[in-house]
């Protein structure tokens, strides 16, 4: 159980900036996803904490105490690889107990260590076997093992399920949950998926070209997104992004000129972004007061929900609905949604504002 | 399908056959004779003290060239997969060697090792290690040491080139894995390194072994077997039996009998490569 803290962590490469001034926080316990698209600097951050990679400016701490010249060995930190990173010509018993035979601890509590973190895992009866032998799920479960087995003060994980297929992708979701609820060790998670972000963090932090755009809750991400990069990178389908300008009175949308009148009264008008989400939209009837018009091209059948795919005034506007409703293409639906459910963002800086 | 195997068997079946052939027979390069003997050929040859101080001469220049050159090779192959300034000049220097056709690499050496001009003579002189310059190569006891120096470093760069590739292929997260676990620099070598090694280090070592124990050119130029026959390997001593000494029919058969340990060799390795296949990964 161990506090972390990253304070102005910068890394470039001559005058490529990957990581700019990044500060993050993590109490004892927490499970930090670090969430963004391919290049966005996330698995920098990883390798930073690890210490296989030296910050170009900026200070790590670990309890409070700086770990920026402590070797990677010495940092105790375990982390879990994308490609599992198992040693091809160790059985799994060694793999799992690699890290406790170099830091020198004797057979026989090695040996507890391994059959105790393999019980766990349900790999306990493939302990020597090579990891060729092994399915996907099950190096996996042995790359989290390695790491468990070590006690480490904390967790980090590369991505450690998009290599798997998406039923197994769930069950070992699952797993890491149950895993971070029993051990309690703080944990920092790099991924593309926001699913596994939604579902695993106490807190994401959404990054975006080596800068942090917003670190929260899940809720809070979900919810209030600071940004309009968060409010469509988060979600899926993704958030509606229509087009306005905000006055005094409300606003009045691009393309449709329709106007969406607002309580209170604003200053100046500026251009914004006018946001939805899908599943906050919904079939208006007529005392509804929000509304959006659209005609729509198609709808999909997802199961539990059917997803509406329409057009407002030119912009494409998505809608996820209650399955039992029959929605005919070509049709001019109209939609409402509440006051509470809107985000809007302005549309030069791309930050939100409360209207 | 068929011609190729007509231009096949001409080229490599008849010569090969013949020379079975020519091995039972007292045949001389030129002239009459020609007549069945049995194995009165390799009789006479597998008791002779020639053909096993030969094959002991040559044992000795594979084993001890061979391993220089694993050694030396992985080692230059460590050094040059680290990241400094340069290093990929010294990469490009480093196939220099190997890019040199035998003979002139052989010229070089014997360059090196001349006894009234060569620099290793000068160097070890003007050190003080050496009192007086020597006859490397006219001297039995140094002249076998000196050709294995000059074909290692001939062919360590291949070695090398192979094993560079094989830690490149090493993939990052699992060293990246084993420096967050621990392990030193040591430990990485043997547990991380050394299993992407083993495979493509065999095949180095398959190669250069068969090619060290067939060894001609080197030692031609630079010694021609001598002095005193301490460099005389079984190639140089098929050479002169059938064509210095002109006997046809016998140099036939030590031929066949270099050929024979040369393939019992590579099935041996062949059988350590499939075993070692199976078991590393």
């Amino acid at each position: 159980m161990s506090t972390l803290d990253l304070i102005g962590v910068s890394k470039s490469y001559g005058i490529t900036e990957i990581l700019t001034s990044i500060d993050i926080s993590l109490a004892s316990g927490e499970f930090l996803v670090l969430l963004g698209a391919s290049g966005c600097g996330k698995s920098t951050i990883l390798n930073i904490i690890a210490g296989l990679l030296s910050p170009t400016s900026g200070e790590i701490r670990i309890d409070g105490k700086r770990i920026n010249e402590v070797h990677p060995k010495n940092r105790d930190i375990a982390m879990v690889f994308q490609s599992y990173a198992l040693y091809p010509n160790l059985t799994v018993e060694r793999n799992i107990g690699f890290g406790l035979e170099m830091r020198g601890v004797g057979k026989a509590e090695r040996q507890a260590a391994i059959v105790k973190v393999a019980r766990i895992l349900k790999i306990d009866g493939l302990l020597d076997r090579k990891p060729a032998q092994l399915s996907g799920g099950q190096r996996q479960r042995v790359a989290i093992g390695r790491a468990l087995v070590r006690e480490p003060k904390i967790f980090l994980f590369d991505e450690p399920l998009s290599n798997l297929d998406a039923k197994l992708r769930m069950e070992m979701r699952a797993e890491l949950k149950r895993l971070h609820r029993m051990l309690g060790t703080t944990v920092v998670y790099v991924t593309h998926d926001q699913i596994e972000a939604m579902t695993l963090a106490t807190r994401i932090a959404v990054m975006r070209e080596g800068q942090i755009e917003q670190i929260g809750t899940p809720e809070e991400i979900y919810n209030r997104p600071a940004t309009a990069f968060v409010a469509e990178f988060v979600g899926a389908p993704p958030m509606n992004m229509i087009d306005a300008t905000l006055d005094a009175d409300g606003l009045q949308l691009e393309g449709s000129g329709q106007r969406i009148g607002l309580p209170g009264k604003r200053g100046r008008s500026r251009q914004v972004i006018l946001g939805l989400r899908p599943e906050d939209l919904h079939i208006a009837d007529a005392s509804d007061e929000l509304v959006i018009g659209a005609t729509v091209d198609f709808a999909e059948p997802t199961g539990p929900d059917i997803i509406v795919f329409a057009r407002h005034g030119g912009n494409p506007l998505v809608a996820s609905l209650p399955s039992h409703l029959q929605i005919d293409p070509e049709s001019q639906t109209r939609f409402s949604f509440s006051i509470e459910n809107m985000h809007i963002f302005d549309r030069a800086t791309g930050q939100r504002i409360e209207p | 399908m068929v011609p190729l195997l007509l231009v096949m068997l001409s080229v490599i079946g008849w010569p090969f056959i013949d020379t079975v052939r020519l091995s039972f027979t007292d045949a001389r390069l030129v002239g009459a004779g020609g007549d069945f003997v049995g194995a009165a050929n390799y009789q006479r040859i597998f008791a002779s003290t020639a053909f096993w101080r030969a094959f002991f001469v040559t044992t000795e220049f594979a084993v001890v060239s061979v391993f220089v050159e694993v050694v030396l090779g992985v080692l230059v192959a460590l050094l040059l997969y680290q990241n400094f300034r340069g290093r990929n000049i010294l990469r490009a220097l480093l196939i220099l060697p190997w890019a040199l056709p035998t003979v002139v690499n052989a010229l070089l050496w014997r360059l090196i090792y001349n006894p009234e001009y060569g620099a290793l003579n000068a160097m070890l002189v003007q050190t003080g290690l050496l009192d007086d310059y020597r006859s490397w190569l006219g001297d039995p006891n140094s002249a076998l040491v000196a050709l294995i120096i000059a074909d290692a470093w001939k062919n360590f760069p291949l070695v090398a080139l192979i094993s560079l590739a094989a830690l490149h292929a090493v993939p990052h997260d699992i060293k990246a894995a084993a420096v967050v676990d621990g392990a030193n620099a040591l430990s990485r070598f043997r547990y991380v390194i050394l299993p992407y090694l083993v495979g493509p280090l065999m095949v180095a070592l398959i190669l250069r072994t068969i090619e060290a124990f067939k060894v001609f050119d080197i030692i031609w130029v630079m010694t021609r077997g001598g002095p005193a026959n301490s460099t005389r390997t079984l190639s140089i001593l098929v050479y002169q039996e059938a064509f210095s000494f002109q006997r046809a029919g016998s140099g036939a058969s030590l031929a066949l009998i270099v050929t024979l340990a040369v393939t019992m060799l590579a099935v041996a390795y062949a059988a350590l490569i499939r075993k070692s296949a199976g078991a590393r990964f």
